[in-house]
């Protein structure tokens, strides 16, 4: 395969990435939060995006409506009854990861229980076929999933950019204490950006649900996926997270070309360690201050 | 812990002479009756199972007390623990398959090994604080699941058999590891109590308390850590060595599985994390649990879920586990107070 026609792979997927990584990315920008059961909420919206088409026939692509909204709710029930008790305790981020973690833990073993641990997958029609372009042919479930992504990161930027909540947001996602000080209602904020955060998890389930095969113990995967490229991003920058998520994508689509597909996704810890050696606040992050 | 609990811990004035003999006459009891228990064969009626239960109870309360080495005295929390496990169980089967050396010789050698992996890693991941370490074990979970999943020498993910194990009689077969992972478990604990009441443990909680001021204070931080992390890999690395060796065929899940990740967690949390007993009870606690719900409700998926749920319930309500909230109480009995 020539150079170009890996690029275009590694792209599409790696604005997919993007998307599923944003909201994790901003969680801990805004709060400091870890959620674990981020890629959890995903293979939950998968799975919602599966029994509506199954059953319903209703196209992956459109029950973003549904996943993503209803993951919405869930984040900000989470901010309210959990999240919400731990603020202010000592060492938070650690205690934000392992409430994530028993979490993850209790979604993955329900949904085990509903599904079984075997594969799922949605087969709309355009999942597997090809536009050929020239020399090169654009698989069309990728291409529309990537324009999906990018339609819904570009709704999150013009929000962040031209609304006062979107400012609120952005401010504390800076410093949190001074946007405090200015007047933000951080406690709004964060409920908000757990909304978000989850609400974006679920519409990539969507996805998920035809571009990938899952089950309910593959959001270990995914999770670990997407936090090396927010790692190697930058933790908490937005920029970061889109960069790191395509960039990333990129590489592994020529590392599954030269090395076949069982390694490709070594290179996104190798790449994790790479940048921790290097540079451990990331592309786009703050280095540590005391 | 709270600035309250530390004042008390000094403040306590403790019947010390009678209560360190009849904490060490405790222990010594429960030591002779559980090195006793193999030789009630054939009194002893599920004489396999017992043993068997109580195999699998050491191999937790060594992997229990040695991820809180790293996770309950220095604070860093480590997801991906199991890649000891894994690394000790293939390091003694490789040995025994190609070059005939059984793992009970070569158990310890997985433990050295997985020491020089902790320091390995170590150097890489701790030099961040806190929130990237807590990843990189994630992604070193997951690097070792696509490594040994496709590492065709050592069977790959479809796994690699052992030359079993021939007593004179079926039953006797669990005896030698009964004893091995007593010993294992006995060493983790010692290792941990060695280290709560030296200078290094008290650096490494220096650090778990607030890691700028321990630096200040001329702590090495990054030494302490990587020490740490190192040392806690010794004893589940040999316990992992055992525990492959027990099953006689060896498969990468079932040592890369999440739930033996989170085990580790859950069971140091339970118990009190970043005191000596702490994770000795929750390993207890939890093997029972896990053995009752297994029994009466069968094994399925919802056991993860009740893991998930006992852990984040433990966060919510006793942050500082079993230990930690009877020492808050005043009425942690001085046999459980090995701090």
């Amino acid at each position: 395969m020539n150079v170009l026609q890996i690029t275009i792979f590694g792209v599409l997927l790696g604005g997919v990435y993007a998307l599923m990584a944003t909201g994790l990315t901003m969680l801990y920008g805004v709060m400091r939060v870890i959620n674990l059961a981020h890629a959890a909420f995903m293979i939950v919206g998968a799975y919602i995006a599966f029994v509506l088409f199954r059953d319903f026939g209703i196209d992956p692509l459109l029950s973003m409506v549904v996943t993503g909204p209803a993951l919405f709710v869930v984040g900000i029930l989470l901010y309210q009854l959990l999240f919400r008790r731990i603020a202010g305790s000592s060492r938070f981020t650690e205690m934000t990861v392992l409430l994530s973690f028993g979490l993850a833990l209790g979604v993955e073993g329900i949904l085990g229980s509903i599904f079984s641990n075997i594969y799922h997958s949605t087969d709309p029609g355009y999942a597997t076929g090809t536009i050929e372009l020239g020399s090169v042919f654009i698989p069309t479930g990728q291409l529309y999933g990537f324009i999906a992504s990018l339609f819904l990161l570009g709704a999150l930027w013009s929000f962040l950019r031209f609304t006062r909540t979107g400012y609120a947001i952005r401010a504390t996602m800076q410093d949190r204490d001074a946007a405090q000080i200015v007047g933000v209602n951080i406690d709004r904020v964060s409920a908000l950006a757990f909304g978000i955060g989850v609400g974006l998890a679920g519409a990539a389930g969507s996805l998920v649900s035809y571009l990938f095969t899952f089950f309910p113990g593959s959001h270990l995967l995914w999770i670990g996926l997407l936090l090396s490229l927010i790692v190697v991003g930058g933790l908490g920058s937005l920029m970061g997270a889109f960069v790191g998520a395509v960039g990333l994508s990129v590489v592994a689509a020529f590392a599954t070309e030269e090395l076949g597909p069982e390694w490709s996704y070594l290179t996104f810890y190798v790449l994790l360690f790479a940048i921790l050696l290097v540079r451990p606040q990331g592309l786009f992050g703050k280095p540590e201050t005391i | 812990m709270g600035d309250a609990v530390r004042a008390k811990e000094v403040a306590a004035p403790a019947p010390r002479r009678f209560g360190l003999s009849l904490r060490a006459a405790a222990l010594l009891l429960a030591v002779l009756a559980l090195l006793a228990v193999p030789l009630l064969y054939p009194v002893l009626v599920p004489y396999s199972y017992v043993l068997q239960l109580l195999t699998g109870g050491f191999m937790w309360v060594a992997f229990a007390s040695s991820w809180n080495i790293i996770g309950g005295y220095t604070g860093y929390v480590s997801l991906g623990h199991n890649v000891f496990v894994v690394v000790g169980a293939y390091f003694s089967a490789a040995l025994f398959v190609y070059a005939d050396i059984s793992p009970f010789v070569t158990a310890i050698g997985a433990g050295l090994a997985c020491a020089a992996l902790g320091v390995v890693v170590g150097l890489i991941t701790l030099r961040t604080r806190g929130d990237a370490f807590i990843i990189a074990t994630i992604a070193l979970m997951l690097i070792a699941q696509i490594g040994f999943d496709n590492w065709a020498w050592l069977g790959g993910s479809s796994g690699i058999a052992l030359p079993p194990l021939h007593m004179s009689e079926a039953a006797l077969v669990k005896v030698p590891f009964y004893y091995a992972m007593f010993a294992v478990a006995a060493g983790a604990v010692y290792l941990s109590y060695r280290i709560r009441h030296s200078r290094f443990g008290l650096g490494l909680r220096a650090i778990a308390e607030d890691e700028v001021k321990a630096e200040i204070a001329g702590i090495n931080t990054n030494a302490y850590k990587v020490a740490a992390f190192a040392l806690s890999g010794i004893f589940i690395g040999i316990g992992g060595a055992l525990w492959g060796y027990s099953l006689f065929y060896l498969r990468p899940e079932i040592f890369l599985a999440i739930a033996v990740a989170a085990d580790m967690v859950l069971m140091s949390i339970i118990g009190g994390r970043g005191t000596v007993a702490g994770p000795v009870i929750g390993a207890v606690l939890i093997v029972a649990f896990n053995e009752w719900s297994v029994s009466e409700f069968g094994s399925s998926e919802l056991n993860l879920t009740v893991t998930g749920v006992l852990l984040v319930g433990a966060l919510l309500f006793f942050p500082g586990g079993i230990v930690g909230a009877l020492r808050e109480r005043g009425r942690l009995p001085r046999v459980l107070d090995w701090d």
